[in-house]
């Protein structure tokens, strides 16, 4: 059975659906409106335009009104329609290498889950932690987070979710009042936010942000220069986060014996490890040695597709299998938003949209990263990460030509933020995992996340003050 | 004073004829429109436009007082110790009665026509005769057990909607089950048909089912395209329940029925959640007392007057008009005054509908309210009940995977 009745007054229902109606009606007159109005002084009838679709593009992807990926397909269509970009060239950047590399992770990540190779490890992590609490804690939330370093954090709190679960009902915590209950949720989730941002695989934002950066200046960031920059701001996030987890709720248990009972079950389940596992886990390693040493020289997407060749020739997964890890709906999101980044920098409208915001008041480099920085991690409490940097990214850059900054590091200063997010449900799938299983309200998600965005913007913005020089990221 | 006749009040004769039958004039025994009614009654438009199913050829019809005339194509319903009579309009059985699906069945087999509505039953199996735990006045043909029973198949049944469909007379289609032991109250056996149905007609569909043990099967009759639906109480009073729906008082309970109505009142739109009180079968008073709880939670009470049958006399006697109409304007009255829909449960050949307890009060359908009346008996009507009823639908309902998906194979 799953027929849901919303009881709601007929005459709201109505009123809700006409809404919808009216505000589609409401944007695309605006968005006519925008298109038709007399040319502002700097602005070409290309960037215009541009600034037009962005706009719809912002509309629709803040309010979700439409799935993100069929905004992107809406910008695709747009662009060459009002005559921002030749059709040629709006397809052809389909084909950036971001995109493909995403494609390749996923795949990857696909491989790692059905082989059971992720599952084994997490279980195998977690039934070395002892009977301390604070230990089986302290493991769940770094485990989130080393895998979250390796495949999308998505993934791995969609992997782990069930053995907390599980071991959440075996220590027989009650939900919505087990201190420890929240804890163990809430280091699930913190673990793969954090792990997340540490490399190119956590989530495909950092990939997204590269493409953009790349199609709209020919500047690049390196799997390994990308992971140098940011490995020390998941480091001291993660010493907060469990510091901060630790003094939140009360731990009301002092041993976590009955859990492992659970984790043996589970890893008794599994068997002996496979050759599959072996083999997978074997590609996975090459390939990340083979993107720290070739990613600049042959391209990381290059490699990626290379290893998935690899795992097919290898018959360690089938099509049908990788399907079910495949998001086309992100694969086409992310195509749109590099087409519009792209769409805004060459028609001039990124410069002349940053310039006309916040151009008066924006006088330098560090100003503009702690601005960033901190309205993406504003925006990323309510919008889809990769939304954030679809819609900053572009302005951001425009700003920069203007006093002479280093665009990588204004990628940084969106890319790095657009994954810290801590708050809401909505902001993550991680956290709306958690908040699923009833453990966790919103209002306790909520009460902690400020304190950790505000500790993230703060940490983001000393790392790069006082660290990224050091490695030769100059602003 | 058995013997007073309603000649001149169409309301109270409908009622009189339902209960009473009718016999037929020399001329027309052995007529091909009266042959074999026994049963089934004969449908006549009375001079109200009130559809009456009027039994005839049952033996104690015999003794009715009301006699059908004809003089060429014009029928006439006399009382000849009265001497009036009133001219009359005798419906002929629809052409599809004659007609067969593509595997063969009769399609008079797999629906009957009623006036408004037309019935399907695709399992004509109600398990409780497996146990001798049959409602006792039970005529619904349903005591076909068999090992292998009859069951049409959801193309045979589209056949056969179509073939009603195409008639005219109907616009709606109501889907009946009888009892079978499961939680569900046979919802997840008609649900194919009730998809088929809403996917290939614009028209309305009715459940006649019995109450599911969770509330969540009804929301899913709704989701899954019910327009309307009946848990048939049968009979308000408690110990006469138990005594002659043995079966339902110990599967289900009074209680639950109870419940389920309740629920279903408040999820399915105003008007179109109805459940039968036979009658006859307990004193006027417990039927009263019926139709006020009924209202009282939004329910629209159906009240067929019992038709005795050979060896199944239930019958409180006496039964007579006079006791039965003040129990009809009760239901009028009680239906009005808890403002519920009376335009769903309307032109049913075998009931007195709460719209024609009006005519038993001596009041008459003006402005707005005949309006509407009249509106929904045409086409158009039709049209709009059906399209609003899918509105309300689609905002409503949210989810619809589970059985819903299960159609779209
Ligand atoms: S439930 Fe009662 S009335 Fe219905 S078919 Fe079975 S025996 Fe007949």
């Amino acid at each position: 059975m799953g027929v849901k009745i919303d009881r709601r007054p007929i005459w709201l229902l109505l009123a809700l659906k006409g809404l919808r109606t009216f505000f589609f009606i409401a944007i695309f007159a605006a968005f006519l409106y925008v298109v038709w109005m007399p040319l502002p002084d700097g602005l070409t009838p290309e960037g215009k335009n541009a600034i037009a679709i962005f706009l719809l593009c912002l509309v629709f992807w803040v309010s979700n009104i439409i799935p993100l990926a069929v905004t992107s397909i809406l910008a695709m269509v747009l662009v060459p329609l009002l005559g921002v970009m030749p059709r040629d060239v709006v397809y052809g950047l389909f084909g950036n290498e971001a995109v493909f590399f995403i494609l390749g992770a996923f795949i990857l990540a696909g491989a790692v889950m059905h082989s059971g190779l992720s599952n084994r490890i997490a279980l195998a992590i977690m039934e070395r932690s002892g009977n301390s609490p604070k230990g089986l804690l302290l493991r769940i939330y770094l485990l989130a987070a080393i895998l979250s370093c390796f495949m999308s954090e998505h993934a791995v709190a969609a992997m782990l979710f069930p053995i907390v679960f599980e071991i959440a009902k075996g220590l027989e915590l009650r939900p919505g009042k087990s201190g420890y209950g929240k804890l163990l949720f809430l280091s699930l989730a913190w673990g793969c936010i954090i792990g997340g941002i540490a490399t190119f695989l956590g989530g495909a934002r950092v990939p997204l942000a590269v493409g953009i950066l790349k199609e709209t200046t020919g500047a690049t960031i390196g799997f390994f220069e990308y992971s140098v920059a940011v490995m020390p701001i998941a480091v001291i996030m993660l010493a907060i986060g469990y510091f901060v987890l630790t003094r939140s709720f009360k731990c009301e248990i002092t041993s976590v014996a009955k859990a492992h009972a659970v984790l043996e079950k589970r890893i008794h389940a599994m068997g002996k490890v496979t050759y599959n596992e072996y083999a997978v886990g074997a590609v996975l390693i090459l390939t990340i040695i083979a993107w720290i040493i070739w990613g600049h020289s042959r391209g990381l997407a290059t490699i990626a597709l290379f290893s998935v060749v690899v795992l097919f020739i290898l018959k360690l997964v089938r099509w049908k299998d990788i399907e079910e890890y495949v998001n086309w709906g992100i694969i086409l999101m992310y195509g749109g938003a590099i087409i519009l980044g792209t769409a805004l920098e060459q028609s001039g409208a990124a410069y002349w949209l940053a310039d006309r915001l916040v151009g008066g008041w924006i006088t330098g480099p560090l100003l503009a990263v702690a601005f960033f920085s901190f309205l993406t991690l504003l925006f990323t409490i309510g919008i889809s990460n990769a939304a954030v940097i679809a819609i900053l990214l572009p302005v951001a850059i425009g700003l920069t030509s203007s006093f002479g900054m280093n665009p990588t590091v204004v990628a940084y200063a969106i890319a790095v933020p657009a994954g810290l997010a801590f708050c809401l449900p909505m902001s993550t799938p991680a956290n709306a995992i958690i908040v699923a299983s009833n453990y966790i309200s919103v209002r306790d998600m909520a009460k902690i996340g400020i304190i950790m965005s505000l500790c993230a913007w703060i940490v983001f913005n000393l790392v790069a003050r006082y660290y990224w020089p050091l490695v030769g990221i100059q602003f | 004073m058995v013997d007073k006749v309603y000649i001149d009040n169409p309301g109270a004769l409908k009622i009189d004829l339902m209960l009473r039958g009718i016999r037929l004039d020399g001329a027309l025994e052995g007529h091909g429109l009266f042959k074999g009614r026994a049963g089934n009654g004969v449908d006549i438009i009375l001079p109200n436009d009130a559809l009456v199913n009027v039994p005839c050829g049952d033996e104690y019809t015999l003794a009715s007082p009301y006699l059908l005339h004809s003089s060429g194509k014009h029928y006439t319903i006399t009382a000849p110790k009265d001497g009036r009579g009133v001219p009359v309009k005798v419906v002929k059985p629809p052409s599809f009665y004659s007609e067969y699906t593509t595997t063969g069945k009769a399609f008079s087999d797999i629906a009957t026509l009623h006036g408004s509505y037309s019935a399907i039953t695709p399992k004509p199996v109600c398990e409780l005769f497996n146990e001798n735990a049959e409602c006792r006045y039970c005529a619904g043909g349903f005591d076909k057990v068999d090992a292998n029973p009859v069951i049409y198949t959801v193309d045979e049944v589209l056949e056969t909607a179509e073939a009603i469909l195409k008639e005219g007379t109907s616009d709606i289609i109501y889907l009946s089950m009888g009892y079978s032991d499961c939680d569900d109250g046979g919802i997840e056996f008609l649900a194919p048909y009730i998809v088929a149905i809403k996917k290939h007609f614009r028209c309305l569909v009715a459940v006649e089912a019995l109450p599911p043990k969770s509330n969540k099967w009804i929301d899913e009759t709704y989701g899954l395209g019910a327009d309307s639906v009946l848990y048939n109480l049968e009979l308000f009073d408690k110990e006469l329940f138990e005594t002659i729906c043995p079966g339902l008082a110990k599967t289900i309970g009074r209680n639950r029925y109870i419940e389920a109505l309740k629920y279903a009142a408040t999820l399915f739109p105003n008007g179109t959640v109805a459940s039968h009180l036979i009658v006859g079968l307990e004193p006027p008073g417990s039927t009263r007392q019926g139709i006020d709880m009924l209202t009282s939670m939004g329910v629209v009470p159906i009240l067929p007057i019992y038709r005795p049958q050979p060896g199944r006399a239930l019958r409180i006697e006496p039964l007579t008009t006079e006791i039965i109409i003040p129990v009809y304007r009760h239901l009028y009255k009680a239906v009005k005054e808890n403002e519920i829909n009376m335009l769903w449960v309307r032109d049913i050949s075998v009931v007195t509908t709460p719209s024609e307890g009006r005519a038993l009060i001596g009041e008459e359908s003006k402005g707005l309210t005949s309006l509407y009346e009249q509106f929904y008996k045409t086409k158009l009507g039709a049209k709009t009940a059906w399209g609003l009823s899918t509105l309300r639908r689609k905002l409503r309902v949210k989810d619809t995977k589970g059985l819903v998906d299960s159609s779209k194979n």
